[in-house]
């Protein structure tokens, strides 16, 4: 079985954040980065996978500057068999679309019988890229999958729905799926993988977004004004409670 | 008259004697070469270990711990009682040998004798009174064991073996002597000087003289064939510990202490790290077991053990004998239970207790090392998340990692990248980084410093956790990550000295950082501190106040640390009142082990039963040292529901509270 | 501006949630036109054109063929926008139109600022503004942002739409949410209990404000070793990580580990008697009360609404 898992690299969802110059995104110093968490789900779901058929060769992609190998080590060490990293040095300048097409550019004629991705990025968090690639490719995605279970070429999945409950799909290869926080939990590589990981195969290729051009701009980026500001509220109970319920209206939708 | 006795009186000095005795005797020893034999083909299916280095000092640890019995003096009652028995016992080996040594080596080959006269009397009475204390002590300790029965205090076969073959020896011993007596010496000046002998004697003599010489002669036999079954069951049975435990004083790990082994990653021919079979262990690791009395002073000691969890120390011990000799191919960790690897805090209770020298603590974290390492295995997902929070951010509290020095930015403290021109580096540590509280003893820290004139720098966000939390957790790997990241961004300062407010640092840095080249020298802050009091630099006004003090793991039986504390507690004008369990005997507080990252989920709570400890001093404040201690103990004052009853804090905030300046 | 609303259908039910979109069509004033593959006996109040399909032949999830439904309404009415709520209907309907449209697609908007969506990024640490530059573009918005101020009303002009594709994804049924047991980094509103409760059965009135706001109850540390809590509530590095739309901590002070278990969460409320307690640093509101004054009341005001 042939299958591809699209990583991400993000920041550290505690990093100090500080807006670049062009003010369009944030800049890219003082941040810690990771693997985008909904991947790590994606990853050990296909080497899952693997484990349980055996036969199988497990594909890891991201796209980014050279740093996001650091990142593609850990899948490697993980259980993925080999790496291919798009060089693309402007990818957090790039749309989901943009990105969609340099996967399915790469994907197409590869054959994958699956293909594994994040539900989301938790940096941009547009979770478009999962199914837009497999809309390119031409084949079913199915998003926002909590629940796994391949059985001889047949794939039921759970996926996640609003208030806690989950439809039930069934699919078969080739099929994208978008795994959400929870499907599994991702293992802690082990010392041995991680030294075999170093040796396994990086592939390097050049963006290509097949033609695929620009469909919006960041007009700007800033912080958003801060939601209650650290607000703090003093004086008799009854009108506390009227102004906390006032301000859980207005700044979340908990109440809505 | 000549004071002294026929040897072999009765039984005769011929061959009929000798023969059958010194063949047994070879028997005996036969035996005994035959079983620590073969108990040797097992010590060695552990790996290579070095312990015969430093001989001279091995050889004086020896001789303190065997003749003199120091360790195992520690703990008065069944130690002293042991002490008194080995003793005596020692005393009879010793008598009957130079008994020996002169029938059958100095008077029969060259006609000296020197068991005589005043010599012998003193002989005499020495051998009489040894044999009478051991018999005391056996019999006080038999009453332990068997009518008091401690808890906890395993009792097999082997102890009645034991106690019976040893009391035998005694008793016929003493009847041999009696009978002998009652023939030969009563009405003598001689037979006072062997008291008990005579007592009997004077029981015996009712009896007629052939029935007297028949008892002797047969109880001769009897005991020489106890003495010489004594012998010949050392190695199979409990006996063992008087050849394994007085070796494993010379084996004895010679520090520094509480330094983990580094393990190589750098061999790419590793394919196993950690421990999850006997055979991946040292040598030692198994003879330990051997060394192991089953004294449960450690399992006494162990804080997992006493508030209900699966961990008793000397249980992990024995185990690895257990598997060791009985089939090496058995899973240790399933033997010994992941619970119990993962319940130790490291807080080397046990270890600083064992009167055998036993390493309990490394054969635990090799344990957790073959969990981690090869299975990606934690005690929970609390633990895993910390663990790549650290490999994110430099610290399990997921905390981003530009931030770690805006602590100090109001107190004027920069990091080395703006200015390396340092009296000393402050190694903050993450609590003391990201934590409010604890932030609150760096800010104290860095006012006393400041007062002293000390100008300090920090690593800012340069500094990551220094590993420990995640090394005792089985994390080899990030542990030797981070270690090397530390060590090249502090040697690339050139710094000459550096102080810690946590002793997990402190213990990292100062011996487990050796391993990596690095030298510098490491001061914990109670140290420092402490120096700047004793130089006269710190104008600290004392005001008196009452406290319990409580000796963090990692400063006190760690680095024996115990006066320096204190004695800056009482520069600041404190009385401290000393809870139940102080010093060397201190309780931990839970978080160490890289348990401050895990939940604990079984048995009571070790912070609360230590903070109800502190409480019951009444003194209202409980000082500590440490920020894990400190974070416990703030968790366990709210637990404990004694909020109002217990103030805790760190020494430096007390001082900083009392300096001149501010006060004035 | 022309706007196809996409309004959802799920277990035999409309989802009311169309209400927002109606809310953030007239907030455009945009010239809106419903889409919903549903019942066509449970209509959704709205005055306007509405392309419906029935869910019982098109099926509740069926991507291809729902795609293909709203495309052949795209290709009749060639709005400007197709809105979508972000939702798991949503988020995976919508790429699907954009990639087919060859339209921008802007997901998660929270606002509309000078007609540009603004969407927010990176936990909500950052916000950005989006200008699509396609003829058409494909939205979803962010559950909850936009809202009407009365009951949706109205009667939609119904308008059957059908398909002959078929799709090789099937949603064979539906598990309801497991009510069993506890997971606190599930739960969209925590109200967590501290030691400044002051006596465990103070509890009950940190797990009533939990009911009225409809989510779970949880514990700090020290409420949880005193055995007030259960150990699967506490929240914290030794316990859960949560990150709610909602954290409301009382009477937490905020250690170390348990404001590094918490302060994710979207927004988050402090009860405490203490104004300089740690806690405020990561609370975007902080209430200075007595717990046990305040909670019963904001309980009852919550209630009552």
């Amino acid at each position: 079985m042939n299958i591809l898992i699209c990583i991400k690299q993000v920041p550290d969802m505690e990093s100090k954040f500080k807006i670049n110059g062009e003010g369009t995104w944030y800049d890219r110093a003082d941040l810690a980065w990771r693997m985008n968490e909904y991947d790590e789900y994606a990853v050990e779901q296909a080497v899952r996978l693997k484990e349980q058929v055996k036969d199988a060769d497990l594909t890891v992609l991201c796209i980014g500057p050279d740093q996001v190998t650091e990142t593609m080590k850990k899948a490697l060490a993980m259980g993925c068999d080999r790496g291919v990293h798009i060089a693309d040095a402007d990818s957090a300048k790039r749309e989901p679309v943009e990105i969609a097409a340099m996967i399915a550019g790469f994907a197409k004629e590869k054959n994958f019988d699956m293909i594994f991705t994040g539900m989301q990025s938790q940096d941009r968090g547009s979770a478009q890229v999962g199914v837009m690639v497999a809309e390119l490719l031409g084949i079913p995605a199915v998003t926002t999958i909590v629940d796994f279970v391949y059985d001889n070429g047949a794939i039921q999945v759970k996926r996640e729905l609003e208030g806690g409950s989950k439809a039930v799909v069934t699919a078969t290869t080739p099929v994208l799926l978008t795994c959400q926080l929870g499907l599994n939990t991702p293992r802690y590589p082990t010392l041995p993988n991680i030294m075999k990981a170093k040796k396994k195969e990086l592939l390097t290729m050049a963006p290509d977004t097949g033609g695929t051009g620009s469909r919006q701009e960041i007009a700007s980026c800033s912080f958003p004004e801060k939601k209650g500001g650290g607000l703090v509220l003093e004086g008799d109970v009854a009108e506390l409670a009227d102004k906390l319920i006032q301000l859980l209206k207005e700044k979340t939708t908990v109440l809505a | 008259m000549e004071f002294t006795r026929e040897i072999y009186w009765n039984v005769g000095h011929g061959w009929t004697t000798l023969a059958p005795m010194y063949g047994l005797l070879l028997v005996a020893l036969a035996v005994f070469d035959l079983g620590m034999y073969k108990r040797l083909k097992v010590y060695r299916l552990g790996h290579p270990l070095d312990r015969t280095d430093q001989r001279g000092e091995r050889f004086r640890f020896l001789v303190d711990n065997v003749l003199l019995q120091a360790k195992v003096l520690r703990v008065p009652g069944a130690g002293s009682a042991h002490a008194l028995f080995f003793w005596s016992f020692f005393v009879l080996v010793i008598g009957t040998s130079l008994i020996v040594i002169q029938a059958d080596f100095t008077d029969l080959f060259f006609g000296i004798k020197f068991l005589k006269g005043t010599f012998y009397k003193l002989f005499s009475l020495t051998l009489d009174l040894a044999g009478l204390v051991a018999i005391l002590m056996l019999g006080g300790l038999m009453v332990r064991r068997y009518l008091i029965r401690p808890e906890g205090l395993v009792t097999k076969g082997d102890d009645a073996l034991m106690h019976g073959l040893l009391l035998a020896i005694l008793i016929t011993g003493f009847l041999i002597e009696g009978a002998r007596m009652a023939v030969t010496e009563m009405g003598t000046p001689l037979a006072p000087w062997s008291p008990v002998g005579w007592g009997i004697a004077a029981l015996l003599t009712a009896m007629d003289e052939a029935s007297l010489r028949t008892l002797h002669a047969g109880l001769w036999w009897v005991h020489l064939l106890l003495a010489l079954g004594f012998i010949a069951v050392i190695p199979f049975s409990k006996f063992r510990h008087i050849v394994t435990t007085s070796a494993n004083y010379f084996f004895a790990d010679r520090g520094p202490t509480g330094k983990l082994t580094t393990v190589n990653l750098e061999d790419e021919n590793t394919e196993k790290f950690g421990a999850n079979q006997v055979t991946d262990l040292s040598w030692k690791d198994i003879f330990d077991a051997d060394a192991c009395t089953l004294c449960k002073r450690c399992q006494d000691r162990c804080p997992a053990s006493l508030t209900g969890k699966p961990l008793s120390p000397m249980q992990v011990v024995n185990q690895i004998g257990e598997v060791a000799f009985a089939d090496p191919a058995t899973n240790l960790i399933d033997t010994v239970g992941r619970e119990a690897i993962w319940a130790c805090t490291t807080c080397r209770a046990c270890q600083d207790i064992c009167p055998a020298s036993i390493e309990h603590v490394g054969k635990i974290v090799e344990m957790r090392r073959n969990l981690v390492l090869m299975e990606g295995e934690f005690p929970g997902e609390e633990v895993m998340t910390a663990m790549e929070q650290t490999e994110v951010n430099g610290n399990p509290l997921g905390m981003g990692y530009a931030s770690r020095g805006d602590w100090a930015e109001p107190l004027g403290v920069k990091p080395l990248a703006d200015d390396p021109e340092v009296d000393v580096l402050y190694f903050v540590g993450c609590y003391a980084s990201f934590d409010k509280r604890n932030i609150a003893v760096a800010t104290s820290f860095i006012k006393l410093c400041q007062a002293a004139g000390i100008k300090v720098g920090i690593l800012g966000k340069e500094e990551k956790c220094c590993g420990e939390p995640m090394r005792k957790m089985g994390n080899e790997y990030l542990y030797q990550t981070l270690a090397m990241e530390m060590v090249e961004v502090i040697k690339g300062y050139g710094v000459k000295q550096i102080v810690t407010t946590c002793p997990h640092c402190f213990n990292t840095l100062a011996k487990d950082y050796r391993d990596f080249d690095f030298d510098v020298e490491v001061v914990p802050h109670a140290v420092f501190l402490d120096r700047l009091t004793a130089a006269g630099k710190l104008p600290i006004k004392a005001e008196p106040f009452t406290c319990t003090y409580h000796d963090s793991c990692y400063l006190g039986r760690h680095n024996d640390i115990y006066d320096v504390p204190r004695k800056l507690v009482r520069a600041a004008g404190g009385h401290i009142t000393e809870m139940a369990k102080n010093r060397d005997q201190a309780f931990c507080c839970s978080a160490g082990g890289g348990r401050i990252m895990a939940e604990e989920k079984l048995g009571e709570r070790i912070n609360i039963k230590r903070v109800q400890m502190a409480v019951a001093t009444g003194t209202g404040q409980l000082l500590a040292n440490c920020p894990f201690c400190l974070t416990m103990f703030e968790d366990g004052v709210k637990g404990a529901d004694v909020e109002e009853q217990l103030r805790p804090r760190d020494i430096a905030e007390v001082l900083a509270e009392r300096l001149a300046s501010t006060n004035a | 501006m022309k706007t196809i609303l996409v309004a959802e259908f799920r277990e035999g039910k409309l989802r009311a949630e169309y209400s927002q979109l109606i809310a953030f069509a007239q907030q455009q004033q945009a010239e809106a036109v419903m889409f919903l593959v549903g019942n066509p006996s449970e209509l959704p109040k709205f005055n306007g054109p509405l392309y419906l399909a029935d869910a019982g032949r098109f099926g509740e999830y069926n991507p291809a063929v729902h795609k293909q439904l709203l495309l052949d309404v795209i290709a009749k009415e060639q709005p400007a926008q197709i809105v979508f709520l972000h939702s798991s209907y949503g988020w995976d309907l919508a790429p699907r139109i954009a990639v087919a449209l060859k339209a921008a697609q802007v997901s998660e908007v929270v606002a509309v600022d000078n007609g540009l969506p603004v969407v927010p990024a990176c936990n909500a640490k950052l916000r950005r503004i989006i200008k699509p530059t396609t003829p058409q573009s494909v939205l979803t918005i962010q559950a909850g942002a936009f809202g009407l101020d009365d009951e949706p009303s109205g009667t939609p002009n119904v308008i059957a739409v059908e398909t002959e594709t078929v799709g090789t994804v099937q949603c064979t049924g539906y598990e309801a949410a497991k009510i069993e047991g506890v997971d606190l980094t599930k739960a969209e509103v925590i109200v967590s209990a501290g030691r400044g409760v002051g006596k465990p059965e103070n509890v009950a009135m940190v797990q009533a404000l939990a009911k009225a706001l409809g989510g779970e109850y949880g514990a700090s540390r020290p409420v949880v070793d005193a055995g007030w809590v259960d150990h699967n509530r506490q929240v914290g590095t030794t316990g859960s990580t949560v990150t709610p739309k909602l954290y409301v901590a009382c009477g937490i002070s905020g250690a170390i580990q348990h404001l590094a278990g918490m302060k994710k969460s979207d927004f988050i409320v402090a009860i405490n008697t203490d104004k300089d307690a740690p806690i405020g640093e990561v609370a975007n509101v902080l209430v200075v009360a007595d717990l046990k004054q305040f909670l019963p009341v904001l309980t009852e005001k919550l209630n009552a609404r």
